[in-house]
């Protein structure tokens, strides 16, 4: 069951999924340094997977790098775009990916597989943007940044070929929190009309006081610890884990979760952001949103990333598929 | 969440997928045409007998055979009656089994609502099934019905052999009524120490008599099996126990303290409909013990939307997610 020596959970936790529980045996034979705040890597983050011809791997699509502007009186935003190639006589749905990492760690590229997979298979344009991380660059630097990559995607939707009723904002862990964010700030700011939001195992909850946040304290992948770092890091010390946070930067803090964009959300069983991800499906629900909810036996976080061929993560791919269909009708 | 006290009328449903709109038609059409009321029990259960296939015309032309039996029921109770339904051609292995029990409030239906998917079943992964007849509130109030499919998987056990089944592979499955009961058979093996289930299968699983989520609220006079269907079901089955601690969690599996050491659940449930919440709320007490409970909760799905309207895209993946736990609890191939 332990995967690193140094957990103790108080809790008893939810197993593993056989299969994941083989993938964590072996990561554990390599254990790495916790991160530290001084320790966040930054440099060569954007070099460690593969690039973006290697991903695509002959597959019709092509990619162009663009920056462009950032929020107001902030730096512009990289982002890549990845599109089917030819047939542009059409538009098409779009989605725009937000990395995970914490937002404290992470670089866009690490999720041009996600990416591609889902232009493959749904024929989508997709937008991959690049933020800015904490704690160099505290809440709300980063969301406003994928806010300022939605409000350009939408308004170059013609340019793009993007039916701009058609775009889903989507990511996970930090990506699934910054989505959720991003999905408030167009409701409240009367901005852009999301068709959906898909919320991977996101990180929702800054108080760290669930069952779940407690059960998975020293196993498995996204430990409590690192959560604990990545909230102190982008709250600063006063609001890491009070509930006084805002709701933008700790979305299960959103007094209104009314009139939001259809919600996928989907999550381990075996993980600590499980009971806040229920909790928000339970939150939009109450209000008569809408919004799916999967919670996968024995998943760990980042289980279709860390071990995609097993079982639960083809599963966990295939309904996810089926919601992006729905909603996009593509 | 909230109270039960909070005022109805203030809850906006979650709507429902497009594309189960007219099915969900269809369904209140043919299933739900007399609203669940104390004094139409009687009509709905004749007219239940007028939509339900008699098991022949289900298993016409399947790779199934199926036989009745009857077996002891619980201590001081009468004879269960069941349904064996066995794919055509034996395996010499020892085969998975799946227990059904058939939904419809615990005081409609029979056995042979829950037997097209014993049949799927047998004829996709040679499932050997067991469809048990339990007695009906109110004329047998709770906690008859689970014990009734208690003794059916007593019995599935005892004549594993006989059965040519794994009793280390046996499910307890069912939709509505029949995932609540498939619940309580989970518990009452537990607290009997007896035969360790394989898994339990709670599709839209009826849980809990008191009728005060917030998704029961918003499904008041909407939707299949709503508010109301479910308040005189419930009345039926628990009488004046009703809304106290007087129900046994082996009819109400809601009203159970402990919900460590079950069999690994898989909870599936529509957004749009009165079980929503109880459902979820039953899966993270589950997981609240370090138990197992893959959780469901299918977008605007209506309460047993795969089946009636099972070509929706929505349906298509639901059945396709629990074809995978299927695989994962029962190990079978492909």
């Amino acid at each position: 069951m332990t995967v690193t020596a140094a957990g103790y959970p108080t809790v008893t936790p939810v197993p593993f999924d056989p299969e994941v529980q083989i993938v964590l045996d072996a990561i554990a034979l390599n254990p790495q340094p916790a991160l530290t705040r001084e320790t966040l890597p930054r440099e060569g983050t954007d070099a460690m997977f593969p690039d973006n011809d290697t991903v695509i791997a002959g597959r019709a699509i092509d990619w162009e790098d663009r920056v462009i502007p950032g929020p107001a009186g902030a730096p512009g935003v990289e982002i890549t775009i990845f599109r089917p190639r030819g047939s542009s006589d059409r538009s098409r749905p779009a989605y725009l990916n937000i990395h995970g990492g914490g937002q404290i760690v992470g670089h866009r590229s690490w999720e041009t597989g996600r990416v591609v997979d889902i232009v493959a298979e749904h024929g989508v344009v997709a937008v991959n943007v690049e933020y800015r991380l904490a704690p160099e660059h505290p809440s709300p630097a980063g969301l406003e940044d994928c806010y300022a990559a939605l409000l350009w995607l939408h308004a170059h939707a013609a340019e793009l070929g993007v039916d701009r009723d058609r775009i889903i904002v989507g990511g996970g862990s930090a990506g699934g929190c910054l989505a959720a964010g991003v999905a408030l700030l167009a409701r409240d700011r009367q901005g852009p009309v999301l068709a959906g939001q898909l919320l991977l195992c996101p990180m929702l909850d800054n108080t760290n006081t669930t069952v779940s946040s407690l059960q998975y304290d020293g196993i498995g992948t996204w430990q409590r610890e690192a959560n604990l770092l990545a909230w102190s890091c982008l709250l600063g010390d006063e609001l890491a884990f009070s509930p006084e946070a805002s709701g933008y930067a700790a979305p299960t803090h959103a007094v209104d979760v009314s009139n939001l964009a259809p919600a996928f959300i989907e999550v381990g069983e075996a993980e600590m952001f499980r009971d806040e991800d229920t909790q928000y499906a339970l939150r939009i629900w109450a209000t008569g949103g809408r919004a799916e909810l999967h919670v996968w036996g024995g998943g760990a976080h980042g289980f279709d990333m860390y071990m995609p061929e097993a079982e639960i993560s083809r599963a966990a791919l295939a309904a996810r598929a089926s919601w992006l269909r729905r909603i996009w009708g593509a | 969440m909230t109270t039960s006290e909070t005022a109805i009328g203030s809850f906006t449903p979650v709507p429902y997928d497009p594309e189960l709109v007219d099915g969900l038609a269809a369904f209140l059409d043919l299933v739900e045409i007399i609203p669940l009321r104390a004094d139409t029990i009687l009509a709905n259960r004749a007219h239940f007998a007028t939509i339900i296939p008699p098991i022949a015309a289900q298993a016409e032309g399947r790779a199934v055979t199926f036989q009745d039996r009857v077996i002891p029921g619980p201590a001081g109770a009468p004879d269960v009656e069941i349904t064996i339904v066995r794919p055509a051609t034996a395996s010499p292995d020892p085969a998975p089994a799946v227990l059904s029990i058939h939904g419809g409030g615990m005081v409609l239906s029979t056995r042979f609502f829950g037997t097209p998917e014993l049949i799927d079943l047998a004829e996709r992964h040679g499932v050997v099934g067991v469809a048990v007849e339990y007695r009906l509130a109110p004329e047998h109030p709770g906690p008859a019905q689970a014990e009734d499919c208690y003794a059916a998987l007593v019995w599935m056990v005892a004549h594993a052999a006989e059965l040519g089944i794994d009793p280390e592979r046996i499910l307890a499955s069912g939709q509505s009524a029949g995932g609540g009961l498939s619940a309580a058979v989970a518990l009452l093996a537990r607290d009997r120490n007896g035969p360790r289930l394989a898994g339990q299968l709670l599709g839209c699983p009826m849980l809990d008599d008191r009728n005060e989520t917030v998704s029961t609220r918003q499904y008041d006079g909407i939707g299949a099996w709503d508010r109301n269907n479910n308040d005189t079901a419930w009345t039926a089955i628990a009488g004046a126990d009703r809304f106290t601690d007087r129900v046994s969690p082996y009819t109400a599996p809601a009203r159970a303290t402990d919900l460590s050491a079950l069999p690994p659940a898989y909870i599936e449930v529509g957004a749009a409909e009165t079980f929503r919440d109880e459902a979820v709320d039953y899966a993270s007490r589950i997981w609240a013990t370090g138990g197992q409970a893959e959780l469901h909760v299918w977008a605007g799905g209506y309460h047993g939307f795969h089946g009636f309207s099972p070509d929706a895209v929505v349906s298509v993946a639901a059945n396709a997610a629990r074809e995978s736990w299927l695989r994962r609890v029962l190990h079978l191939d492909g």
